[in-house]
């Protein structure tokens, strides 16, 4: 469970980055926060594992033994700790690309072992066993010897995100997951994230209002630091142009147009490639 | 007529630059002592001098071995060592990882150690310790610095800081975090970076040996001050060998580390 | 049923890194006895380090204003660099025309430059002063030589290298309304590789200036010689002002030429 009180921050200038964000998320839900770039959205999902520190406000997590605490107002031990059971993916991936898919997987639990066994042994072959497990369930486990930097975008995600399961977390988040991925792998990666919503929050923020309606269970929209709507995952075509702006009504317009198919002719055209010239 | 006029003052712009250029050539010429005179009758001495270098003392070789070896090992060392201290100037002169404070200072001493030519170094090392190798390793280890220490500084500000959260928010200590998101992504560059140093060590070993860390460079300096020419070539050639073998040998792991991403 | 091998065991994977480790630790120590190489004694024999300290410092800087020789020799050394930079850039500069494969079509001649290139940069320039020092004495027009050869040695193939990465497409433009060769080089190839050749001629300045200092010890003259000989009579508060002095003229040279530099490749294609 996680719960968000409150959160604010500005810049110097006077400017609200985030405006009271408030809301809380609960085992078995898959949220969705929508918004226009620029909106909040990455400050918000940023603030929740303490990479960001709020101005004022409150973020609340509740581990398995159900202790709670709160994010902003912890010391750095104890944040470390609290850490290590908050797995998140990122929109770049952000895998170590000389290693193999095994081994960023094993690095997800870089933050439970002791750090002086890590970096001298390693780490053992029950924990590698486990791994390996961990891309069974993203079904990538034919790539764990290979490195990361052969594989596609999808397949890197598919290993981030068994870095994050590898954790053991009790809240997952996500910064824009699928933005760089194709439709088709996006679909395959939001399809093995909505299942993991079973054990733990999954929070993610999404540029895609087809994916978080098809997937999610809850959707959050963010406009200028502030919620303007928390609930159903299907939301309404007035609420996308209220969160992305009136110029989203024309590209829509647009994109389903009326407008029959124009015949293609490929003309093949003779390129001479000549020598350098001689000077 | 017109396009003439137009085509001489185009290059006004140029007169006063090159007179400017001319004037200071002039100048530093005189300081030097250069004179065309001189260089002719040097240049002939020269070829004379050349001519009386060879043949080479073939029987030499065979004693020249282990002073190359000498000088070779002193390199390797001074390579291996200089890599590991400049990892951690690197790490410590690195904006991404490093407190402010201890940026610019670290910043400032490679700067500072840059501007020290390896040879000043050693002079100041055969002062307190006296000649032998310690002073051309140490000399060549405090050498690498300079040059590694901002290679690697700047190798690693170039990671995507994100790279690092992304480690840092699974609950990594900060030495994992250092180890495991900056250390790990940038092994082959810094291998890459050890062994361009590498080729540098080797022509620098040579030169440090001839003011007194021992090895070829000695005899050849030695050679020359007896006036035993023959032998003199027999050592250059002998340097020059070990300077073409050594840029092979890592251009050669250069290409690889570059292809592979290598070592686990 | 024989799986695939998916991933080796972490504890293979240690076993071979602790093998790899204890190699390395052993043959660094045994190169170490072999040489004679006691890195101990940095911290058992810090004394002299201690001692030579108590010596040099506090740096005499009043020599810069009695000694005379001083400033003669401050100027030898820039001057040393500064027309090693001149005269060994053009030199590279026209050679490298010479050895690029789109600026010059006669692959023997090509060759030949290419060769005495490599020639130049191989031959260490401990063997050049030594060779001009024969052949024309000490000081620095001895010295100069060295560099403008030094000069010519490293940026001779980096020069080539730039002329052969250039486009071909504007030199294509040029030739193919039946320019001469001259005529392309001029006015297409020049400018292109200007602000490149300035920019690396400013650098060479920067490596020269400390070349010249090593040099100085060989008989180059100039302040390496005051150097040495200042540490030879065991003058060691004088050697440090002057090694004070010289990191200072350096950094402000790398300073310079950095700055330079930057106007130079910011501008983009000057005249």
């Amino acid at each position: 469970m996680i719960e968000v009180k409150n959160l604010t921050k500005s810049l110097p200038n006077g400017r609200k980055l985030l405006d009271g964000i408030s809301f809380t998320v609960n085992k078995g839900e898959f949220v969705g926060i929508l918004g226009a770039s620029g909106a909040g959205k990455t400050l918000t999902v940023r603030c929740l594992n303490g990479l960001l520190k709020p101005d004022s406000g409150s973020v609340i997590v509740e581990d398995d033994q159900h202790v709670k605490r709160d994010i902003c107002s912890i010391s750095k031990r104890q944040l470390k700790k609290v850490r290590e059971k908050i797995g998140m993916i990122f929109q770049g991936f952000h895998l170590v690309k000389r290693l193999t898919a095994l081994d960023n997987v094993l690095i997800g639990r870089l933050g439970q072992i002791n750090s002086l066994r890590s970096l001298v042994y390693g780490f053992t072959d029950k924990e590698a066993e486990e791994a390996l497990s961990a891309l069974e369930k993203v079904k990538i486990q034919h790539l764990a010897g290979a490195r990361v930097s052969s594989m596609s975008g999808g397949e890197m995600q598919r290993v981030a995100i068994a870095r994050a399961i590898f954790q053991n977390p009790t809240l997952l988040l996500a910064d824009e997951p699928i933005s760089n991925l194709d439709p088709s792998n996006a679909k395959n990666i939001m399809k093995l994230i909505q299942p993991l919503s079973k054990d733990m929050p999954v929070i993610g923020v999404f540029h895609q209002p087809e994916m978080t309606a098809k997937y999610c269970s809850r959707v959050i929209a963010i406009k200028a630091g502030r919620i303007i709507y928390d609930g159903d995952p299907k939301i309404s075509d007035e609420l996308l142009i209220e969160i992305y702006g009136e110029e989203l009504r024309h590209l829509e317009a647009n994109f389903f147009s009326e407008v029959p198919p124009v015949p293609i002719t490929f003309t093949k055209t003779k390129t001479e490639l000549h020598d350098r010239p001689n000077l | 007529m017109t396009g003439q006029t137009y085509n001489l003052k185009r290059y006004r712009k140029w007169v006063l630059p090159v007179l400017a250029l001319a004037i200071s050539v002039e100048g530093a010429a005189l300081v030097c002592g250069a004179n065309i005179r001189g260089l002719n009758r040097g240049l002939i001495q020269g070829f004379s001098f050349l001519g009386h270098m060879f043949p080479p003392d073939w029987s030499a070789f065979p004693e020249m071995l282990k002073p190359a070896v000498d000088t070779i090992i002193i390199a390797v060392l001074g390579t291996f060592f200089g890599t590991i201290i400049s990892l951690g100037f690197g790490l410590a002169a690195a904006s991404n990882i490093s407190p402010r404070w201890l940026r610019r200072l670290t910043r400032g001493f490679i700067r500072i150690e840059r501007a020290l030519p390896e040879i000043i170094i050693l002079l100041f090392l055969v002062a307190a310790f006296g000649l032998g190798p310690f002073g051309g390793v140490i000399s060549l280890t405090i050498g690498c610095i300079g040059m590694l220490g901002k290679l690697f500084a700047d190798a690693i500000e170039e990671i995507d800081p994100v790279s690092i959260e992304a480690i840092e928010a699974l609950g990594a200590s900060k030495i994992q975090v250092i180890v495991f998101g900056v250390l790990q992504p940038i092994i082959p560059s810094i291998i890459s970076f050890a062994l361009f140093r590498f080729e540098l060590n080797i022509r620098l070993s040579v030169v440090l040996g001839a003011v007194g860390a021992g090895g070829i460079g000695l005899e050849l300096y030695r050679s020359f001050s007896l006036l035993d020419y023959n032998k003199g070539l027999t050592c250059l050639i002998i340097t020059l060998a070990l300077v073409i073998i050594t840029e092979r040998f890592s251009e050669f792991l250069r290409s690889k580390v570059k292809l592979a991403g290598v070592l686990r | 049923m024989k799986e695939p091998l998916l991933y080796t065991l972490p504890s293979v994977r240690y076993r071979r890194k602790a093998t790899v480790f204890a190699l390395v630790v052993l043959v660094t120590v045994a190169t170490c006895i072999y040489l004679g190489f006691d890195p101990l004694m940095l911290f058992t024999e810090f004394h002299y380090v201690v001692d030579l300290a108590g010596n040099m410092l506090p740096p005499n800087f009043d020599m810069f204003r009695t000694n005379n020789h001083v400033w003669w020799a401050i100027l030898e050394t820039i001057s040393m660099a500064f027309l090693g930079t001149i005269f060994g850039g053009s030199i590279a500069f026209v050679f490298a025309f010479l050895a690029a494969s789109n600026t010059m079509p006669v692959m023997a001649i090509r060759q030949v430059v290419r060769f005495c290139l490599a020639l130049m940069r191989v031959i260490p320039y401990l063997v050049i002063i030594l060779v001009f020092v024969v052949a024309i004495g000490l000081g620095p027009f001895a010295g100069m030589l060295t560099l403008v050869w030094a000069t010519v040695g490293t940026f001779g193939q980096l020069f080539t290298q730039i002329i052969e990465n250039i486009e071909p497409a504007p030199s294509e433009a040029i030739s193919s309304i039946g320019a001469s060769r001259v005529q392309v080089i001029r006015y297409s190839i020049l400018p292109e590789i200007f602000p490149s050749f300035i920019a690396n001629l400013l650098y060479s300045f920067d490596i020269n200036m400390r070349a010249a200092l090593a040099l100085g010890i060989f008989g180059g003259g100039g302040i390496g010689f005051e150097l040495y000989m200042a540490m030879r009579v065991l003058r060691y508060r004088d050697a440090l002002a002057l090694i004070c002095f010289t990191i200072v003229l350096i950094t402000i040279i790398e300073k310079l030429s950095d700055h330079l530099r930057k106007k130079v490749l910011g501008a983009g294609a000057l005249k």
